[in-house]
């Protein structure tokens, strides 16, 4: 039972999966960047940070992407295997680290696969031809003749020369040639298999793989003392008397940061809790001033910008409108933040589960007011994030704490009720829906609105710091400039330029950028909420229009893509066409049932997935059961077809979970929502049955899939509860009171 | 003193009695099995057995679980040259995203087989897991990888 005793490269290397050294040298990206090839080179255009062959023939492949549990390392694996034709389990795999890896900014968005993916594959690529052709001058042989079979290059004539050899014959510390071409699909035979996650094992047998199993020698246990509301100072705390709490080493009080180290996990957690009791703190004003926060986003404050108009609005004969909510919603990882932190001559190491080691480096240099180059952040696996929780936050707090006991290895680990409540939340959201329907049914004109406050202040920005307990200190480094992201991405516009061929389209957003609850990044940003909003929509033009939804869908498609995926959704739930009926006053029987269809393209650019359900309303409770959902995916050029399927089914039972149940409370002070009990995640008994389909495309490049299927599934359960009851629940969750409500209305 | 009896081993550890069991397992005897959640007993990431019973190892005293009570953790129940059948069905199934709740299911799951019912189905599966929380949504993987494990416990 013996812990790993220190937090060297090595150590890292093997808690990684592989045993071999990282070896080779880091050069600055002095180079000039290329200003083709793919985006990630053109940041990181060195070989090295990508790449490494040791003479003994050992490789390194390094991806500044992190693993957040949805299979990224596993797939770069595959990449890397298949470009260099070495056995996957070959490679040594390096991610995440400052020291060591390219900076590929913030793993998020779905784009690990389709940029550094492709800039990895090119790498490789490159790796590849270079070699052979050291071998091929060797020998006198035309590259064409030689083979590589697990990372040896052969000749006809029964020559051999290994990777190790051929490296050692010429540099490879050198820019990456982006030109390099990566083998054809056609010839691949890694890429396209389901490769199992080769994490999972140590994940299965209790071995090295969290970050909250790093046990340094030595390590202490650090936790915040929290003010009792967000807008709360500290006035007077008695150190004395908080140090002399059992187990207490040190305690850190700067401005209204109150951190503690102690001995032992529950010690810290203990000290901080009696520490908020006692010490005196100043109250701040309360939230949204005591208003719902609808109406603080319908309100004065909001920055009005239309992103995106097309030509050719005609008047219909008539105008539909709509008006939908979406409360807060949390991230709710299972496992609460983490992180350790080291200071050392002047030297801060941290490890951290955050998205981005890069970013986050930035966001400690500035809240410690030292230079980024005196930092190293290493990633090590955390509990799932969905998105930016509360993992850079918490590198900070470890950060204060070891700068103020150098030597030591501090460990802070939140408590789930100190994420709940500390890290940001999804943001609520408002969408009003305008359209004109000719007479046939067609649209004419199609409006969007969106009010929403921040999809991201993650870390990042060039100035400030987005880390929560640098605005506590008593010399504050306040939160950088905020900004919604624009299209074609969007944030809170995110999905909301229709997927559907309308003329006249108009998307506005209302952009609230005083944010009186922190709020951020979760899954997909803006665009579960404005897709399930359009779609469920269209749903009820369909109706009006009295034309079958998913026939209704067709008529106003013209992206391939998206038809294929519909017709593929439409074909393996048996969907059979009818026209909605809208408002019907009182359906017989105890229990609807209705089935219900969403469509998406997630960035308008990004993976196409539809989604069926089949729901059952209760119509005395109010309660809705989601029975069954299909899916159909098409996502490209297919890494991992189970890895895809594993990130699909699981969007859709996350997406049940938010389009169901979940929404965040607040008091005057904070976000109260602080456990599973008053913020209740789906279970076991309430999951759906999921049945998914893939649509390999090998011609076309891969698309991220990890934010797919969220808004479609959050549609089909919509668009079904409307088919079964007639009518549409304006706010999500669908609780079994906004549901009788809906019922009665 | 508080002397455990963990994973067939015993040992010996000097902390307060009531200090919780999650505590002791993870940070006394630096296993990595048992997962501190919610600390609230609503999540099931730190379940352990105890007896042969799945507890919550945050909601548990140190001093309810010392000899002669027997506890078993993740690491107790199988090793990758011999795996428990639910942690050989887990990998089959590739019952897992980020794998913060996997110890938990899986423990859970184990005191479930343990009772060798004679026509365990998906339903009392999902049941028995109920107060097991998946962030990452991967309920459907966990119920085949149970069943399959019950399948070839039958076997």
């Amino acid at each position: 039972m013996n812990a790993p005793t220190n937090l060297s490269r090595r150590g890292f290397a093997a808690l990684l999966g592989g045993a071999g050294l990282a070896i080779g040298f880091r050069w600055q990206a002095e180079a000039q960047a290329p200003a083709t090839g793919p985006l990630m080179l053109r940041t990181n255009p060195r070989m090295e940070s990508w790449l490494r062959i040791a003479p003994d023939g050992s490789i390194t492949v390094l991806t500044g992407r992190v693993e957040l549990g949805q299979g990224v390392l596993t797939a770069m694996r595959q990449i890397a295997a298949e470009e260099l034709d070495v056995a996957p389990a070959r490679l040594t795999l390096l991610s995440g680290d400052t020291a060591e890896t390219a900076n590929e900014g913030v793993t998020a968005g779905s784009q690990s696969i389709r940029f550094g993916g492709e800039a990895l594959g090119v790498a490789c690529a490159d790796a590849r031809a270079t070699l052979l052709g050291v071998a091929a001058e060797a020998w006198g042989q035309p590259r064409e003749r030689l083979a590589v079979k697990d990372g040896v290059i052969e000749a006809p004539d029964g020559r051999r020369m290994s990777y190790g050899e051929a490296a050692g014959r010429v540099s490879l510390a050198r820019p990456v040639d982006v030109t390099a071409r990566r083998k054809p699909a056609s010839a691949a035979t890694i890429v396209g298999t389901s490769l199992p996650r080769t994490d999972l094992p140590a994940k299965v047998f209790g071995q090295t793989v969290f970050i909250h199993d790093l046990r340094p020698e030595g390590m202490l246990f650090g936790a915040v003392a929290r003010p009792p509301a967000y807008a709360a100072r500290l006035v007077s705390l008695d150190l004395a008397w908080a140090k002399s709490l059992p187990g207490v080493v040190e305690v850190v009080r700067d401005g209204s940061f109150v951190g503690i180290i102690a001995r032992r996990e529950e010690q810290a957690n203990d000290a901080a809790r009696k520490i908020v009791a006692a010490a005196q703190w100043r109250d701040g004003a309360p939230l949204f001033g005591g208003k719902s926060v609808f109406d603080h986003l319908l309100g004065d404050g909001a920055l009005t910008q239309t992103i995106h108009t097309t030509a050719g609005a005609t008047p219909g004969a008539r105008t539909h409108r709509a008006e939908y909510r979406r409360g807060f919603q949390a991230h709710a990882s299972i496992g609460a933040s983490c992180a350790l932190a080291k200071f050392e001559e002047g030297r801060l190491t941290v490890w951290s589960h955050a998205q981005g080691p890069f970013p986050l480096r930035g966001d400690l240099a500035r809240g410690l007011r030292m230079p980024p180059a005196s930092i190293r952040v290493i990633h090590a696996q955390g509990s799932g994030c969905y998105g930016h929780n509360g993992a850079d936050d918490v590198a900070l707090d470890a950060a204060l704490l070891a700068r103020a006991l150098p030597g030591r290895t501090i460990r802070v680990h939140w408590t789930h009720e100190e994420e709940m409540s500390w890290a940001p939340w999804g943001s609520a959201m408002v969408v009003r829906l305008e359209a004109g329907l000719a007479a046939d049914g067609a649209l004419t004109s199609w409006g969007h609105d969106v009010w929403s406050f921040p999809h991201s202040t993650r870390p990042g920005g060039s100035t400030g710091c987005n880390l929560r307990s640098a605005w506590h200190l008593e010399n504050p480094v306040p939160i950088g400039p905020i900004t919604d992201g624009a299209l074609p991405n969007g944030a809170a516009g995110r999905n909301a330029v229709p997927i559907y061929a309308v003329p006249g389209q108009r998307v506005t957003t209302h952009f609230h950028t005083a944010m009186p609850v922190r709020t951020s990044a979760l899954r997909t940003l803006g665009g579960y909420f404005n897709a399930v909003a359009a779609d469920m929509f269209l749903d009820e033009c369909a109706a009006l229009a009295g034309v079958d939804p998913v026939a209704y869908r067709l008529r106003h498609l013209t992206d391939p893509r998206l038809v294929a995926v519909l017709r593929r959704a439409v074909e393996i739930s048996g969907w059979q066409p009818r026209a909605i009926t809208l408002g019907r006053a009182s359906a017989a029987g105890s229990v609807l049932r209705g089935t219900g269809v969403g469509l998406s393209k997630y960035k308008n650019s990004d993976s196409h997935v539809a989604v069926v359900a089949e729901v059952a309303v209760d119509v005395g409770s109010g309660a809705v059961r989601v029975e069954k959902l299909w899916a159909a995916t098409e996502a490209g050029r297919l890494v991992n077809p189970d890895g895809v399927t594993n990130q699909i089914e699981g969007g859709m039972v996350q997406a049940t979970s938010w389009t169901l149940m979940e929404e965040g409370r607040w008091d005057a002070g904070r976000m109260v929502s602080e456990d599973y009990q008053s913020y209740p995640i789906l279970d076991f008994s309430h999951t759906p049955r999921i049945q998914s389909a893939l649509i390999d495309r090998p011609d076309l490049p891969s698309l991220g899939v990890g934010e797919g299927s969220q808004a479609p599934t959050g549609a089909a359960i919509a668009n079904a509860i409307l088919a079964a009851t007639g009518r549409h629940v304006p706010e999500i969750p669908f609780t079994p009171d906004r549901v009788r409500a809906a019922l009665r209305g | 003193m508080l002397s455990l009896s963990v994973n067939g081993r015993t040992t010996a550890i000097d902390i307060a009695p009531e200090t919780p069991l999650i505590y002791a397992l993870r940070n006394d005897l630096a296993l990595n099995g048992p997962k501190l959640g919610c600390a609230r007993g609503q999540c099931g990431a730190c379940t352990v057995l105890v007896d042969g019973q799945p507890v919550r190892a945050c909601l548990t005293r140190t001093s309810a679980a010392t000899l002669p009570h027997r506890i078993t953790t993740l690491e107790g129940l199988g090793t990758p040259d011999q795996p428990h059948p639910l942690q050989a069905a887990f990998l089959a199934e590739q019952a897992a995203q980020c794998g913060y709740c996997t110890s938990g299911m899986i423990m859970q799951a184990a005191a479930l087989l343990a009772e060798r019912r004679p026509a365990l189905d998906e339903a009392q599966v999902a049941a028995a897991l109920d107060l097991n929380l998946c962030r990452c949504g991967t309920q459907p993987r966990v119920v085949r990888a149970v069943m399959r494990a019950a399948r070839q416990q039958g076997a």
